[in-house]
């Protein structure tokens, strides 16, 4: 989701007010995250990027409101390229490749020009993965010589884009607020040299992803535009390059295309080509679930901005090239569904050839909780995730790193780590009731986990704990062995056993066929003062 | 009178006074029951009761995440060396304190960095509340008394802001009988039987020595239920929801592979919330390997048809801990498509933990849960779909409505949401739709599959009347025991 600002002046000119935005926008799908009185901020959604201009945007809702009819063809290019750009080897190991965009006679008064660079800006933050799959420049085309070169060089000097002086590509890198934010773009290069790109005359026109120079500045008063894209990803900068080719088209500039040279071949950029999609009138109606004639479709599909026409059973529907997120058929369908409108569906029950049935293990742990809660425990749903020092170091337990399942990056700096244990979480519940009366009794059933032989296994536990004046091992026994009881595990056997978290002569194992499914005990006091537990506990722990 | 504190009178009356250790020892009693005995005496004007108070502090969760970041702070970095219009500026607390700290100002619409709060932002003097916050933790005792004497109105207001609890216990020293005292103490053994016992019952004693009145008025100790969790008791109401209408529960491993959380839902290898800024990936085990090859291949395909991207198994391996229940539907997708039995439709929920890598506040845990479920079947629709969440929300009591919305995974794509009257805005409760072709392909069914995913904390939250998801996942006793009944 990416939050963008328009002012209600600037819609007002189209005929667009709040009271028809805000009634529309969430019909199109759009958020409202504010608006006031002055202007609207809206959520684009990431599979519209072309709603993030003002231009796309406008043309959007005009659309869906049938206030604007889509053309064939509106979206045309002169065939004329009126820039040329050559690569060199030098920068294909750098950031291999780059697109250009002429438009002429671009009006780029009042917000025109904020709202062309928050479009640009947004979308290499999106869909450019933060410049690094692509990158946009824009320049001031009257200013520049073809042909263009886009080069890498180690260090080289030009004054940046705000600046008064010159400064080098290194000291860009390490000094300059975008050289300081982009530079991770160009950390897995091959090469240890900066992309940028210069003209005809030698003049260097940016150092790319990572600022413009000073004397290609675009002002609200430019004319004539050259926009560079340069990236990684073909496919995320050919719709760059639709994108922005549309929008200043709808802005009202005549768009010209670039050539651009490789070692082995040459391209033609920007490329605006409609996609043609066939759907049948029955997958339509079969996805809405509502009865939708075919010439009423045609209209549906207009208002999402496509343009169709009737097509034997089906409808042939040409998907503009801005549209980039239309890979095929079912995203024509869920367009002819929000422009026929989501409320509009009556809603239809689903009958079924089953029962419906809980999970077996759930309902088990469901049964044994509500038993524990007779036995006069509360229950506690502690997080999974933990850290060593509490589920470790206050149990006094060893820890095994290699059968621990870890993170690798957390943002709470207590969660690094998968509880191996429920016991240690149910004695922090503990210590923050301190101030209750006892006796305090607290049990959780969840899981727990492991890593053996390379596998993450997640096992089921249960743990309760006991806390007063008078809690001995007598009381956590009886209780243990009720637990078992309910557990429906009649075999088993209680055995000496040693566990560092309990007291050594207090803490018994207990035993099913031969394999141990846990302890219960007196806890150690140096545990309970770890947990800043002032009376005796008993706590048992076992596996389900 | 409750037969310990006769008990304690009448050892009172024998001396002129005793500790409460002495009386233990003499009765035979623990700590809990005689100091509950000493201050029902107390109360009843029966002993005369010698104090001493022990002053004690806890810091609150909220204080404890503040004392990282506090809200005011947050605000006066944000302006940087400026100002903000007020509508720009959510954190409304943060804009109290700053305030009243002086650290901004307010002129017509706009906040306005002042020069002491230049000063917090640039770290360049501390912050004297969190200065106050660490003393007062570290604090002992004498202190403690000391610090909190010497701070009387800062600590108050900490305290307001809830985030520091003051306790102020008063520890009995010394206890004596008083005049009332013996004058119960005459009445209590003086006339009829009291407590009654096996003994007065079988010898009928209570025939002639008669039963004697109680005061029913006299205040008695609350007795706590024990309980199930609240959010467990939410979670069953909203698993019993989907058995009554017709659905299957399954379950599903939390750690999972990016393969089944990310690649099986069609989304991008270098989609943004893949990034471990949002997903806790796991650094053991590292990976973990996907058994399906040919899913793998077939999702491979359809990824790069899809998106152009270029595709790595080993991004496919990763180890994570889920981001949403889907990841567990979606494995009973492929069961379905390899052993389909030809019942249909199919109707599958779960209902789990979910991870996100979050810094916690009160908005945000790193721990959720989420009900997700699935239909599959021939003749389903986005109306069927519709129907389905109408029912479910209804069965919580809530009037939802339906807008389109986007998810890599579905087209259509759509969000269940509700205008919530308490908090006077709407709320979003559900992400749905129609499976992806390119999915249901790839795993092997041409059937049309509905599918949503749902969090459980906002239903939680009403039927729970509270507004922080700290508070919803509270282990504390004292909170667990007198918390309202759903």
């Amino acid at each position: 989701m990416a939050a963008i600002t328009f002012k209600y002046a600037d819609l007002k000119g189209f005929g667009l007010d709040a009271d028809i935005l805000l009634k529309e926008l969430p019909r199109l799908g759009i958020d409202v995250d504010d608006s006031t009185d002055e202007d609207i901020t809206v959520d684009i959604s990431p599979n519209r990027p072309d709603l993030l201009d003002f231009t796309g945007f406008v043309r959007a809702i005009l659309n869906f409101i049938g206030k604007r009819e889509p053309k064939e063809n509106a979206y045309k290019i002169n065939k004329d390229p009126l820039i040329e750009i050559r690569t060199t080897p030098a920068v294909k190991e750098a950031r291999p490749f780059i697109a250009g965009i002429v438009a002429k006679n671009v009006n780029l008064t009042g917000n025109n020009l904020l709202y062309f660079i928050n479009f640009t800006e947004k979308l290499c933050d999106t869909y450019g993965r933060k410049r690094k799959k692509f990158a946009i420049g824009l320049h001031n085309l009257d200013v520049i010589s073809s042909p263009l070169v886009y080069d890498a060089a180690r260090d080289k000097e030009f004054i940046p884009l705000g600046m008064n002086k010159k400064m080098r590509f290194e000291e860009i890198i390490a000094k300059h607020a975008k050289g300081i934010e982009y530079a991770y773009t160009l950390k897995d290069s091959k090469s240890s040299k900066y992309p940028y790109l210069v003209d005809a005359k030698n003049n260097i026109m940016s150092m790319i992803p990572i600022i413009n120079s000073e004397f290609t500045r675009v002002t609200e008063q430019t004319k004539n535009l050259f926009v560079d894209i340069t990236g990684i990803s073909k496919t995320g900068m050919d719709q760059a390059c639709r994108l922005l080719a549309c929008s200043l088209i709808d802005m009202g500039a005549e768009v010209y295309p670039c050539i651009v040279s490789y070692a082995a071949k040459k391209e033609t950029t920007p490329i605006l080509d409609y996609k043609d999609v066939k759907v049948k009138i029955t997958e339509i109606q079969r996805t809405l679930g509502v009865p939708v004639d075919q010439d009423r479709m045609i209209e549906l599909a207009n208002r999402l901005g496509h343009v169709a026409a009737k097509y034997g059973n089906s409808l042939l529907v040409r998907v503009a090239p801005y549209r980039v997120d239309v890979l095929n058929e079912q995203d024509v369908i869920e367009d002819i569904a929000i422009a026929y409108g989501y409320d509009r569906i009556d809603p239809l029950p689903v009958l079924g050839a089953f029962q419906g049935t809980p999970d077996d293990a759930v309902e088990y742990a469901n049964k044994l909780g509500r038993t524990m809660v007779g036995l006069g425990f509360t229950e506690a749903m502690n997080t999974y995730l933990t850290n060593e020092k509490v589920n470790f170091e206050n149990m006094m337990r060893p820890e095994d790193a290699d059968s621990t399942v870890k993170v690798s990056y957390s943002k709470t700096e207590n969660m690094t780590m998968l509880r191996t244990n429920i016991l240690h979480e149910l004695l922090q519940n503990m210590s923050e009731s301190r101030s209750e009366r006892m006796p305090l009794r607290l049990f959780e059933i969840g899981s727990v986990f492991s890593v053996k032989g390379g596998k993450a296994i997640e096992g089921r536990s249960m743990a309760f704990v006991s806390e007063h004046s008078r809690a001995n091992f007598s009381e956590i026994k009886a209780l243990t062995e009720s637990a078992l009881k309910h557990m429906r595990i009649d075999s088993y056997t209680v055995e000496d056993a040693h566990d560092s978290a309990f007291i050594e002569g207090r803490c018994a194992a207990v035993k099913v066929k031969g394999r141990v499914i846990g302890h219960f005990g007196e806890l150690h006091p140096k545990v309970l003062e770890s947990f800043g537990l002032e009376e005796p506990t008993v706590a048992a722990e076992l596996e389900l | 009178m409750h037969e310990y504190e006769i008990e304690i009178l009448k050892l009172l009356k024998g001396q002129k006074s005793a500790t409460p250790s002495r009386l233990e020892e003499q009765l035979k009693l623990g700590k809990d029951s005689v100091v509950w005995a000493l201050e029902n005496l107390a109360k009843s004007n029966a002993v005369s009761i010698t104090r001493k108070s022990t002053y004690g502090i806890e810091i609150s969760k909220e204080g404890k995440s503040y004392l990282k970041q506090f809200p005011e702070e947050s605000l006066v970095k944000a302006l940087g060396n400026g100002s903000m219009p007020l509508e720009k500026i959510m954190d409304k607390i943060g804009l109290i304190w700053a305030k009243k700290n002086g650290w901004i100002e307010i002129t017509g619409k706009e906040a306005k960095l002042l020069k002491e709060g230049a000063l917090i932002a640039d770290g360049k003097k501390e912050y004297a509340t969190r200065k106050l916050i660490n003393d007062l933790g570290s604090a002992k005792s004498d202190a403690l008394e000391k610090l909190l004497l010497s701070n009387k109105e800062a600590v108050q207001l900490l305290s307001n802001r809830n985030l520091i609890k003051l306790k102020e216990r008063g520890e009995i020293t010394d206890v004596s009988i008083n005049k009332s005292g013996l004058t119960l103490l005459e009445q209590e053994t003086g006339k009829g039987i009291g407590q009654l016992t096996r003994e007065i019952i079988k010898s009928r004693k209570w025939q002639t020595d008669g039963l004697r009145g109680y005061d029913v008025n006299a205040p008695t100790e609350p007795e706590y239920a024990a309980r199930l969790h609240p959010m467990h008791e939410i979670l069953d109401k909203i698993r019993n929801i989907w058995i009554s209408m017709g659905f299957m529960e399954v379950t599903g491993p939390v750690i999972e592979s990016a393969f089944w959380d990310f690649d099986a839902l069609f989304v991008p290898q270098d989609h943004p919330a893949r990034e471990m800024q949002d997903t806790y990936f796991l650094s053991n085990p590292k990976t973990i390997d996907i058994e399906d090859l040919e899913l793998l291949g077939k999702m491979r395909e359809a990824h790069e048809k899809g998106w152009q991207n270029e595709w790595r198994d080993t991004i496919s391996k990763q180890a994570l801990l889920r981001t949403h229940t889907t990841a567990t539907t979606m494995r009973q997708l492929r069961k379905f498509a390899l052993e389909s039995s030809g019942y249909e439709p199919i109707k599958l929920f779960s209902v789990g933990k979910v991870f996100r890598n979050e810094s916690i506040d009160y908005k945000h845990l790193a721990e959720l849960y989420q009900s997700d479920g699935i239909v599959i079947g021939d003749g389903l629709t986005l109306a069927h779909l519709m129907g389905i969440l109408k029912n479910y929300y209804g069965a919580l009591g809530m009037d939802v409505h339906m807008k389109p919305a986007y998810y890599p995974f579905v087209e259509p794509g759509l969000d269940v949401y509700y205008h919530d009257e308490r908090l006077g805005k709407t709320i979003e409760l559900c992400g749905s739709g129609i499976i992806r072709k390119e999915i249901t392909n790839a795993m092997g069914t041409n059937k049309t599959v509905l599918a949503w995913g749902a969090g459980a904390e906002r239903i939680g939250l009403n039927l729970m009347n509270v507004d922080s998801l700290t508070a919803l996942y509270n282990n504390n006793m004292g909170w667990l025991r007198n918390r309202k009944e759903l």
